[in-house]
């Protein structure tokens, strides 16, 4: 197997488990599911209503289908606890970043 | 006269037993469904085996502005503006569902969920009336609740900036600085 190979079936399997875990979510608890995933109703009404059939085509892309949703440099220091300040704990960057996340839903409307 | 529907006593019902299961005081029960008092008495003992607690409800915006309860309260009204953007639901649905995202959140950060379904629905009382409102911190970018008449040229969060005694208190489950 080329490694290009192995690169493309390891994107498939990822869309697979993705859009399989965000049909789950969306089936279960929707209102949920949107703060979960961090889609649009629209967009979370697509993949619910995606047949295995089709759920089977759009995972063999050879892009993912999820993005990054840490686009926020402030997001990803908290996160990842470099550059904290001395006034801040594990906990508190841990809380901090919950909530500037919660406040980001520009892209889920 | 108003027609009664046993669907919608059916949905009065459900929400008011998510209600009395998240901890919430029988005033929130009054106000939030059309059930009476006394179907509600009897409700909230066969859901939580007590009866409910008596006395008055917390009435002070203070408490949301100190630093520890403000963080919590921050967090809650954000998840709950998400909810509310991206989904319709009524009001009080919206509170149910933000409160369970709050708590699922703080226990995943080991920390007591400070703010209870009543100080939560109290808080979304006090926003909607314009005693507290939402206000952007001028460093990290975030809405966190504050006074409606904050500065919001000058203002930095408790997060970003913590007061001088703030996170040293040893209670477990409280949010710890160091």
């Amino acid at each position: 197997m080329k490694p290009d190979d192995q690169i493309l079936d390891d994107i498939r399997e990822t869309n697979m488990s993705y859009l399989m875990l965000a049909q789950n979510l969306i089936r279960q608890d929707k209102v949920n599911a949107l703060f979960r995933l961090g889609v649009s109703e629209q967009t979370a009404d697509l993949i619910a209503g995606l047949s295995p059939a089709q759920l089977m085509k759009v995972a063999s892309l050879n892009t993912l289908l999820c993005r990054f949703r840490m686009d926020d440099s402030n997001v990803w220091n908290l996160l990842t606890q470099s550059n904290l300040g001395k006034s801040a704990s594990t906990q508190t960057a841990r809380l901090h970043a919950n909530i500037l996340m919660a406040g980001n839903f520009k892209e889920a409307m | 006269m108003i027609v009664k529907s046993i669907l919608n006593e059916t949905r009065q019902i459900e929400r008011a037993v998510t209600l009395i299961q998240l901890g919430a005081r029988l005033q929130v029960l009054e106000t939030e469904t059309s059930l009476s008092y006394e179907r509600l008495l009897r409700l909230y003992k066969e859901v939580s085996g007590k009866s409910p607690s008596k006395g008055q409800l917390p009435f002070s915006t203070d408490w949301f502005l100190t630093w520890q309860p403000n963080i919590h309260a921050s967090l809650f009204l954000n998840i709950h503006e998400y909810i509310s953007k991206t989904s319709a639901l009524e009001e009080i649905d919206s509170v149910i569902k933000a409160y369970s995202l709050y708590s699922e959140q703080m226990l995943a950060c080991d920390v007591e969920p400070l703010l209870s379904v009543t100080r939560a629905w109290r808080l979304m009382k006090f926003v909607d009336n314009g005693m507290l409102t939402m206000t952007r911190c001028t460093h990290c970018g975030g809405l966190f609740v504050s006074e409606p008449y904050e500065n919001a040229k000058h203002y930095v969060c408790g997060l970003c900036n913590p007061p001088a005694r703030a996170g040293k208190g040893q209670a477990t489950g409280s949010i710890h600085l160091h």
